[in-house]
């Protein structure tokens, strides 16, 4: 009686789970394993994976490195950093500085155009310069120096500055949140949504959480693009990001798990470049507070510190160890290697300055999870001088109020997009730099980065910030860390792409091979 | 009209409707406060490591912070109650356009993930109680178990290496609206809703396996069996009908769990769901999508509760709305 009554009821019961079994096999018949996801209207369009979606579109009032991957391809700026990140006529074709260094006066490339048509003037360039200087936007402080920008006509543009500035090019044209924007497109509120720029591509679609879509600005000043448009789509995951690659449902993404570096390197179906950035990492100790605030002890743990462990367990290998901040390879570098790890070292300064035993609140966030893995191994590399590292780990907006308000012993962080030395060393080491949470001063760092500033000697300018870096360093108001790496991977169909150590993502210049994806 | 508005469901349903109204005022009462009290900074956030307190000061007053709190709770409630919910800090965009663009990706995720959910855990509960004790019950105690203990992370990897990988079936990730590429839609929709719908299913089948054991087991049902009903019958008339009323309960649980946005498949399966926005918005102290999104996702509890106690008194007529 029991067995048939059950009997019966699972047969019923089971007609569901046949029809499921039904639907997915239907599914995966229709589909045909292909880049099918896309109608036609975008056929011939590369599809980029970046990490996560841009905040807003408005490059000057977003900080975020997704919208910038974004913006790169829809904004100009003046004059923009070529692959040495040296600056190259963009918007502006030249340029000439005054005799005594205080009047740039730029000539404007003819027939410019904004994607919706209207052509580019002196007048735009005034205004997106005089947007950011009026409404404070946090771009502001690339303006310091300036004391006026006007239109001279239609093509001239004229800064003047308060004293020489022998970065002002970096300041206007190194990062894409100086862009020239259109009036009409600030004045609509469009522009954080729907911008309109002059670069190689234009803003098309926005699909909230999933992806954007830019289409190929054919009448660019630069030539037209090798692609009908670009589709950046938001992939978190990395391992998802790398199955989509390879099962060719997107071109290209920086959405790369660095543990998988290694094996990719070997793999012919994906092309790969690890290429080192000038982004930074490092350690700052509060200043403000005893006995971090004593030379000799913050010497201890830069000593104690062990950084090829460091770029190990936070990078698999691929950032670069550098005991300062401007990378091998580029212009500003600096030779620096003061401080191998040596504990006995370490020991001594500390006995100098008569610490025996230290607690240390280490700052860190999880939203950067390289900053709670170093944590770790640091913690380990102070345990044997008698400091016990309590690592705290907070979500980022906690971790930018306790920085601000100074509530740490030590915090890790890195800095990104710098170009000029002036932007690696003012704001964080001059004793009124805006971004100093660790409340260094030193009269002799001071006087050499107000010094750097001002002089237009390219020779001399270069031997100031080596000076200036070595001394940053030997008073430790950061332990550098590493260079990190920017990590891409796109499939062979995709050429003319250049990974840039910058980490502007370029479209303009790629092609994809038709039929080849897999 | 007037017997119109006098029927008992009806009445219910408008009561509920109005005791939903002040849960949601206590939510967004709560919420605001909450918010207001966590540390984090959106301006600080929103103006990134490298400012001037010029520009602090500036996007402090556009966001209207720099007022105090009560003030501002009186202007985002007179502004909510008519439909205003106020704009994002991060891009200005409406939060009502915000949230509503999120709704049909996560809508459809809960819906088949919630059926895929049933489909499996029905049966198998009901065979598992029916066989109790039987290799066959053991086998889906075994499953079940399995699929509670899972990480859902862990399953959407696996689906995606198996379906999507290596037999190349469907694809990784992304979705496509329902109401312009309904193929799409369905192809992009499978290996999420399975991760959610099987960890869904492992937890309802064990409901279900106990509600069936417990129905099965009381006198009602022996006495239609000594009645000389037919086996079929009894099974689906007396115990699984009955057994229904305690698995509506979790399955809406269970689903307004996931219309409330299941974030580590979304992220998986780079999903654009209500869980990763409100993840995002918090991250960013977003304030007025924060409490656009509570308030939306605390109205949608109320619905699924709603219509679950609807759904009670269809299942067995005993029950009444009250």
């Amino acid at each position: 009686m029991r067995t048939r009554a059950s009997a019966a009821g699972a047969g019923a019961a089971l007609a569901p789970v046949a029809l499921l079994m039904v639907l997915v096999v239907l599914v995966a018949g229709c589909s045909t394993g292909q880049r099918v996801s896309l109608g036609g209207d975008r056929a011939g369009y590369l599809i980029a994976a970046i990490a996560g979606e841009p905040d807003q579109l408005d490059p000057h009032k977003t900080t975020a490195y997704f919208s910038f991957e974004v913006l790169e391809n829809v904004f100009d700026t003046l004059v923009a950093p070529d692959a040495n990140l040296e600056m190259r006529p963009a918007l502006a074709e030249s340029w000439t500085v005054s005799p005594d260094q205080l009047t740039w006066t730029f000539r404007l490339r003819s027939g410019v155009t904004f994607h919706d048509g209207s052509p580019l003037t002196a007048e735009d360039v005034v205004y997106s310069y005089r947007r950011i200087i009026d409404e404070r936007l946090a771009t502001a402080d690339r303006f310091s120096a300036v004391a006026d920008v006007r239109a001279a006509d239609a093509r001239t543009v004229v800064i003047r500055v308060h004293r020489p500035t022998p970065n002002l090019l970096t300041n206007i044209g190194g990062y894409k949140g100086m862009a020239i924007v259109s009036r009409r497109n600030v004045e609509s509120g469009q522009i954080a949504t729907h911008p309109i720029g002059t670069g190689p591509f234009a803003f098309a679609d926005r699909a909230s959480g999933d992806s954007i879509t830019l289409r190929a600005n054919a009448a660019y000043w630069g030539g037209r693009p090798g692609v009908a448009g670009v589709v950046f789509r938001f992939i978190p995951e990395p391992s998802t990001a790398l199955s989509a690659l390879q099962a060719g449902e997107i071109d290209w993404t920086d959405s790369v798990p660095p543990q998988r570096v290694a094996q990719l390197r070997n793999d012919d179906s994906v092309r790969l470049a690890v290429t080192a950035s000038n982004d930074y990492w490092y350690l700052a100790l509060n200043n403000a507070r005893r006995p971090w605030s004593d030379v000799r002890v913050r010497q201890a743990i830069a000593y104690a510190v062990d950084r090829d462990a460091i770029v190990q367990v936070t990078s698999y290998g691929t950032a670069e160890a550098n005991q300062l901040a401007i990378p091998h390879g580029n212009p500003g570098f600096t030779d620096y290697h003061r401080y191998h790890r040596d504990l006995g070292t370490a020991r001594e300064l500390l006995a100098q300055a008569g610490v025996e035993r230290a607690e240390l609140d280490m700052l860190v966030t999880a939203d950067y999870p390289e900053t709670v893995t170093a944590a770790q191994v640091i913690a380990d590399n102070l345990a044997p001088l008698g400091i016990t590292v309590r690592i705290r780990t907070v979500d980022f907006a906690t971790w930018l109020d306790e920085q601000n308000t100074g509530n740490f012993d030590m915090l890790m962080m890195g800095w990104l997009g710098n170009i000029d030395p002036d932007d690696f060393y003012y704001a964080q080491h001059h004793t009124n730099g805006t971004s100093n949470a660790q409340r260094f001063s030193d009269p002799q760092v001071d006087r050499l980065l107000d010094a750097g500033r001002v002089e237009m000697n390219h020779q001399a300018r270069r031997r100031i910030y080596a000076e200036a870096a070595t001394r940053i360093a030997d008073q430790v108001s950061y332990v550098f860390l590493y260079n990190s790496a920017v990590i891409q991977a796109w499939s062979p169909a995709l050429t003319g792409f250049e990974s840039r150590r910058d980490g502007a993502v370029r479209f303009r210049t790629a092609t994809l091979a038709h039929g080849s994806a897999p | 009209m007037r017997r119109l508005l006098t029927h008992p469901v009806l009445r219910f349903v408008l009561r509920r409707l109005a005791y939903s109204a002040v849960v949601l005022f206590g939510v967004l009462v709560a919420v605001f406060t909450l918010m207001h009290l966590v540390p984090g900074d959106p301006v600080r956030i929103a103006l990134g490591t490298r400012y001037t307190p010029e520009a602090y000061a500036a996007l402090r007053a556009a966001s209207g912070l720099d007022e105090p709190l009560p003030t501002q709770f009186v202007h985002y409630v007179s502004a909510a109650v008519t439909g205003d919910l106020g704009v994002s800090f991060r891009n200005g965009d409406p939060v009502t356009v915000v949230l509503l663009e999120r709704l049909p990706a996560t809508v459809s995720l809960a819906a088949v993930g919630i059926l895929i959910a049933l489909a499996i855990a029905l049966p198998a509960g009901i065979l598992s109680a029916l066989r109790a004790g039987r290799p066959s019950d053991a086998l889906i105690r075994v499953a079940s178990q399995f699929g509670v203990s899972v990480p859902d992370f862990w399953l959407g990897i696996l689906l995606i290496a198996v379906f999507a990988s290596t037999l190349g079936w469907l694809p990784t990730s992304g979705y496509r609206p329902l109401t312009e590429d309904p193929a799409g839609w369905l192809r992009h929709i499978v290996l999420p809703a399975l991760t959610v719908g099987l960890v869904a299913a492992a937890i309802l089948t064990r409901y279900v396996r106990s509600a069936v054991l417990e129905v099965a087991a009381s006198g009602f049902v022996r006495t239609a069996r000594s009645k000389g009903l037919p086996p079929r019958v009894v099974t689906v008339r007396h115990i699984v009908r009955n057994a229904l009323v305690p698995v509506l309960t979790i399955t809406g649980i269970q689903l307004a769990t996931i219309l409330s946005g299941v974030i580590v498949v979304e992220v998986v399966f780079a999903w654009p769901g209500l869980g990763r926005l409100v993840y995002h918005a918090v991250a960013a102290r977003d304030y007025p999508v924060i409490q656009g999104a509570v308030l939306l996702i605390g109205a949608l509890f109320l619905l699924v509760n709603l219509i679950v106690d609807v759904l009670y008194a269809v299942i067995d007529p005993r029950i009444r709305l009250s």
